[in-house]
């Protein structure tokens, strides 16, 4: 920039140095990144390290073993834990999911009186937080598990009951708005071709809303998979607990921090079905599928 | 096979908009209607009503002589082709056309044989296996024109199917769905705003607006005798042109008066519309077609029908010029000329800005022997015995008979 009259004419983000143009977002962005896997690696080196307790975890492990998995898989019920958690997260998610499906399709081509005011209750309940009702659905699930023990506390219907009422405001509106978007005309045409609600539904809207129930899905089922106060409240019995109330046992009240460790372990195993279901659901996060229906 | 007839129907909205008026209308077995009007005058909502798109609030719907006010559109055995085709993006054209046979339990190898015999039929045998979004509008077009045929069915609904291609394929397709209709002989409706496509397709046309059926008849007599302003001007192309003018006697025979000039109203055509007698000394809204002026210089003779006008624009079509000119006349101004100029907006526009001063604006064809200019006095001759009269109040055409269909 020193000879004006030699150099083209630069503007904005184009003057200045590599540094100053370019190179600042490199430093942020490495920073960022550093920052966010701080914590995992932090906990990839505990459960990896034998000693297993808090203080003595550093970011880069003095000694690597698999002591802390097979403690844990050992001498707790974590086997338990993990499938109580994917069979109420892989059940409460897919119901909601089906749940809110039906309801989205209902409010998004039905017209009926109370739609709105449904619309707006939906999201007025959505507001209040689920631990609000906490005491409340104690309560009830105390009479519950009196007179009907398998709906009651430490089973799965239960909590996957109470799981599904808190999503479907949710993922109801975020379909709904989804559904808006398959033009009208697709239903009216498959009506006209022979098909019933039912079919119309499954037949011709269902394919065309893969994207979002594959994102609701995935979004129910982390929710519930990391879900830990309404579990926490329900699920009491060993063999019934989730692996969030789980590990969180392995560390309350453990003063030393000695099992510091298998908890570490614990939560990388956690993290498996997550990761599964991401990329198993990836493929169907894709725009475009009502491409060719309607044209104008 | 079967007719469809609509007894007194009638659609009122929830907000209020009453849609269609008491339609009354006999769609014949085996019969091409084409519903034609303005953007909003209920031909849709019609037509999605015969669907069992839209619920009927008073009237009887026949199809066949069953009603079906109440029955669901997959029970009413009719097939419908939407203006935007409607194509299921995730089935591939085989599948598109042949969902509603499966729908209807049809054995799978009498689907393939029918889906092939629909495509072959469509030009569409190369593309069963593609997607809808791997098509052309044409070929999309003709996907759902298949998914139509395929079934068979008693009744083919169509909203406006041809209005999302370009020019070209507007016209082929026209012709092939023409063709079609004949071949198989199914009872069509079919809704369009384009009075071309109304008048080359349709055996019959019915023409509503403001939810309010107009006239139904075949296209040539719709031309001929329309029933009143409206129809005249929205049927043909240039539309009617019109203007406000006084009946008198002269002598033995009848005469326009446009005011500061006169034309004789040929006798056999005062016999004809026997009404006509008692507009004397009124005033009436006069209507010529385009194709019934001539350049009087090539016709040679001054028969008292012609009018001196001023030409504003001339546009050589080749077969023949279509001469813009203004003389000295009131417009007509009722109720339905304005719904037309509504209609016609862009065109009126374009001409207001080129007229500016006396008279009317009126657009003849003449000969491609005539030599007028830009500017140049003319004399226009007016062949008055196709010369039509409508009531300035009720904008009613005045005839003598009430044509058949009416």
């Amino acid at each position: 920039m020193a000879d004006t009259t030699t150099t083209p004419v630069v503007l904005g983000s184009a003057q200045g140095s590599w540094f100053a143009r370019v190179g600042w977002r490199h430093l942020v962005a490495i920073a960022a990144v550093l920052f966010s896997l701080f914590p995992i690696v932090f906990v990839v080196s505990a459960a990896f390290n034998p000693l297993g307790t808090l203080s003595s975890t550093s970011l880069v492990p003095t000694r690597l073993s698999t002591e802390n998995f097979s403690n844990l898989l050992t001498r707790t019920e974590f086997r338990s834990w993990f499938l109580n958690s994917v069979v109420i997260a892989v059940v409460s998610a897919f119901a909601a999911v089906f749940l809110s499906a039906l309801a989205a399709y209902a409010f998004s081509r039905y017209r009926f009186k109370g739609r709105r005011p449904g619309l707006m209750f939906l999201l007025l309940v959505q507001m209040f937080p689920q631990f609000l009702a906490i005491v409340t659905i104690y309560i009830m699930f105390t009479t519950i598990t009196e007179l009907y023990p398998r709906i009651g506390f430490n089973t799965y219907w239960g909590l996957i009951l109470l799981y599904m009422g808190g999503a479907l405001g949710a993922n109801t509106w975020l379909m709904k708005g989804f559904f808006d978007t398959i033009p009208k005309d697709l239903d009216e045409s498959a009506k006209v071709d022979g098909a019933t609600h039912t079919q119309v539904f499954f037949g011709v809207i269902l394919p065309l809303v893969t994207p979002i129930l594959a994102v609701t899905g995935l979004l129910s089922f982390i929710q519930t998979i990391n879900e830990f106060l309404m579990a926490n409240v329900f699920l009491t019995a060993q063999d019934a607990k989730t692996l969030a109330v789980g590990l969180f046992g392995l560390v309350q009240g453990d003063r030393a921090n000695t099992n510091f460790g298998m908890f570490a372990a614990g939560t990388l195993l956690t993290a498996i079905p997550t990761v599964v279901l991401f990329y198993t659901l990836q493929r169907y996060i894709v725009g475009g599928l009502t491409a060719g229906a309607v044209k104008g | 096979m079967a007719g469809v007839v609509f007894d007194k129907v009638n659609k009122v909205y929830d907000n209020g908009f009453h849609a269609v008026h008491d339609l009354d209308l006999e769609v014949q077995d085996g019969e091409f209607m084409v519903l034609v009007g303005p953007s909003g005058c209920g031909k849709s909502t019609a037509l999605r009503m015969v669907a069992g798109l839209e619920d009927i609030s008073s009237g009887r719907l026949l199809i066949g002589d069953k009603v079906v006010n109440t029955v669901p559109s997959k029970d009413r055995d009719i097939a419908m082709v939407f203006q935007s085709y409607a194509l299921y993006p995730h089935m591939s054209v085989r599948d598109n056309i042949g969902y509603g046979l499966r729908l209807r339990k049809t054995p799978k190898d009498e689907i393939t044989r029918l889906v092939d015999a629909a495509a072959a039929k469509l030009d569409l045998t190369d593309y069963l296996d593609r997607r809808p979004k791997q098509l052309s509008g044409g070929q999309r077009q003709r996907v759902a024109m298949g998914r139509a045929i395929v079934r068979r069915p008693q009744v083919f609904l169509m909203d406006e199917p041809l209005s999302n291609l370009d020019a070209k394929l507007r016209g082929q397709m026209r012709t092939e769905i023409a063709a079609l209709q004949l071949e198989l002989g199914v009872t069509t409706i079919y809704v369009t705003h384009d009075q071309v496509e109304a008048m080359t397709m349709g055996d019959r046309i019915a023409l509503m607006k403001d939810g309010l059926l107009q006239q139904v008849s075949e296209p040539q007599e719709m031309y001929e005798n329309p029933a009143n302003i409206f129809v005249a001007g929205f049927i043909g192309s240039p539309p009617m042109n019109m203007a406000l003018a006084r009946l008198v006697r002269d002598g033995d025979g009848l005469v326009v008066d446009f005011g500061s000039q006169r034309v004789a109203v040929d006798p056999a055509r005062v016999a004809e519309l026997g009404e006509l007698e008692n507009w004397v000394d009124r005033e009436v809204v006069v209507g010529v077609r385009h194709e019934d002026m001539e350049d009087a210089a090539l016709e040679r003779l001054d028969d008292g029908r012609q009018v001196s006008a001023t030409v504003r624009l001339v546009e050589a079509l080749g077969s023949e010029l279509q001469v813009h000119f203004t003389f000295d006349a009131k417009a007509a101004e009722t109720e339905h000329t304005r719904a037309l100029a509504a209609e016609n907006q862009d065109e009126a526009s374009a001409s207001a800005t080129l007229l500016g001063h006396e008279g009317v604006r009126w657009i003849a064809s003449f000969s491609p022997r005539s030599k007028v200019r830009v500017g140049d006095r003319i004399a226009v001759h007016i062949d008055s015995a196709r010369m039509h009269f409508f009531d300035p109040q009720t904008s009613a055409a005045i005839r003598s008979r009430v044509p058949a269909g009416a």
